[in-house]
């Protein structure tokens, strides 16, 4: 019985949330423009899943993710790639310094124009710019991640003989990975919000597209939905992430699994 | 001295404006074990690390065959004192040892054999597939050894190997190296702060003191150890000439 209390408990709070909004759209907010009750937006939500237009749930969540996940592996790469670069070599860091410093600042959405006059609407488009975003907290924290990793660990490198290559696979790369989760997670979330940025302002496909859309043509019970639907996703995302860090560590040699930061 | 495998000679050695090591000159012939003892702060460590090529000495010049050493070379191991940072942590016993034999292009096909005969040589067979977490400090160590070994070295360089065990784990590692050491006829270049230590296991033992002056230079005396081998804990210890050696060498560590 206290197990059964234990488990409900996180759920008392939505559930109120829900309630006192059902209550209140069906009493004072009644026809309101903003807000529309729960059950409508399930209903709502049930249409637009079993539509097969381009409002289709599945493609719409299928466009955002991805792009969304295009764009961050791009950007890990080349992030992870060139951080590492940087952090093991003190004359590669100071040629960079400058260009990163500059470009670093550009907000990722200011670079939406650009983007769409080279690649138009579309994938490419969406992928770029997420790209983008991800690009440089993967680069700063890999950059400052390789400055961590164990000074011994190098000198036994080099008194093995390992070639630089071996070096970075063997050693370098694997003493990151607890730490690229950590950017990698965050990642993921930088990754969601610029790809839902990016629909709601210019590409007209994806979960923002259908978000806006909802909002255009006055249904707010489908905004409502789509808004749920959307936070949902990151949710599972995440949960998805946490898994994968748990289990890479569990494969690595830490048996205490990678903790929750 | 034609048959000295590493030779010192005149090498100073300036850290940060300070003389950590003031000219010293010595030679470790082929199959010897040197001992290197002092107080902290004497470049014991140092030293040892300019003998492996980790750093190139300020004056002087390290040489191993007649030619002068300028960075760390496959034919030399070096045992790092602090064994948790030596390992990876994310490869299991066998893949640590694995490892040297990666960097020396040994073949897939022959690792396994080889992994398996140093793994017994150490007395670790049955932790093959352990990650270094699940062993203790003593086991932790000998993984290090192991795969030093495996790298098939003419000398070995260990720098406070047991310095962080408890006594029990380092009297049976200290017969175990002896053992090895004379089985195989490596070269040894051993660090320790503690002196029986030192006595026990070395065909020679340096002292080294701390503030080096002209008066007074690093080199403070160089002993030839002269004990019936192999040692035994009990016997070498009550040994005349150990006692002996105990007693001329004392001073040397900062007691006065």
């Amino acid at each position: 019985m206290h197990a059964i209390a234990a488990r409900l408990r996180p759920l008392v709070f939505p559930a109120l949330v829900l309630g006192s909004l059902e209550w209140y759209t069906r009493t004072t907010g009644q026809g309101s423009d903003a807000l529309a009750p729960p059950s409508q937006a399930v209903l709502a939500f049930g249409r637009a899943l079993l539509s097969r237009g381009d409002d289709s749930v599945l493609q719409a969540t299928f466009f955002t993710l991805g792009s969304a996940g295009l764009g961050l592996l791009l950007g890990a790469l080349l992030g992870i790639s060139l951080g590492i670069l940087l952090g093991l070599s003190r004359r590669a860091a100071a040629m960079g310094f400058l260009s990163i410093e500059v470009l670093r600042p550009i907000p990722s959405v200011a670079l939406i124009p650009l983007a769409m006059l080279v690649f138009g609407f579309g994938y490419r488009m969406e992928i770029s710019v997420v790209a983008f975003a991800t690009f440089w907290p993967m680069l700063i924290l890999t950059q400052a991640a390789v400055q961590q990793v164990e000074p011994c660990l190098l000198e036994v490198s080099q008194a093995l003989g390992l070639s630089p290559w071996a070096r970075t696979t063997q050693i370098v790369l694997p003493a990151l990975v607890p730490r690229l989760f950590v950017a990698l997670r965050l990642g993921v979330a930088i990754a969601l919000v610029v790809a839902v940025t990016v629909e709601i302002a210019a590409n007209p496909s994806g979960m923002g597209y259908a978000l806006m859309i909802s909002q255009q043509s006055l249904a707010p019970d489908l905004m409502l939905a789509w808004l749920f639907w959307i936070g949902v996703v990151g949710y599972a995302i995440n949960v998805a992430a946490l898994q994968l860090q748990r289990g890479v560590a569990r494969r690595m040699g830490d048996l205490t699994g990678g903790r929750p930061p | 001295m034609s048959s000295a495998l590493l030779t010192f000679d005149q090498v100073a050695i300036h850290l940060g404006g300070r003389e950590i090591l003031s000219p010293t000159s010595f030679a470790v012939a082929r199959g010897e074990f040197v001992s290197i003892i002092g107080p902290s702060g004497c470049g014991k460590t140092t030293l040892l690390r300019a003998a492996a090529g980790f750093l190139v000495p300020s004056g002087g010049v390290v040489r191993r065959h007649e030619q002068p050493v300028t960075r760390p070379s496959r034919e030399v191991a070096f045992v790092f004192q602090d064994y948790g940072r030596a390992l990876l942590p994310w490869r299991t016993v066998q893949g640590n040892v694995s490892l040297a034999l990666e960097a020396a292009g040994v073949s897939p096909a022959q690792r396994p054999g080889r992994i398996a005969k140093v793994l017994d040589t150490v007395g670790l067979s049955a932790h093959a597939d352990k990650f270094p977490a699940q062993l203790s400090g003593g086991m932790q160590q000998r993984v290090q050894i192991a795969r030093c070994l495996a790298q098939e070295p003419e000398l070995m360089m260990m720098d406070e190997p047991f310095g962080a065990l408890d006594a029990m784990t380092r009297e049976s590692l200290q017969d175990e190296v002896s053992r090895l050491v004379r089985s195989t006829g490596l070269t040894v270049l051993f660090v320790t702060h503690d002196l029986e230590e030192a006595i026990y296991l070395s065909d020679r033992v340096i002292a080294l003191r701390a503030n080096p002056t002209v008066a007074k230079p690093s080199l403070a005396a160089m002993v030839e150890v002269n004990i019936p081998q192999p040692p035994d804990q009990l016997l070498t210890k009550e040994h005349p000439e150990f006692l002996r050696l105990r007693r001329e060498l004392y001073g040397f560590l900062g007691h006065h």
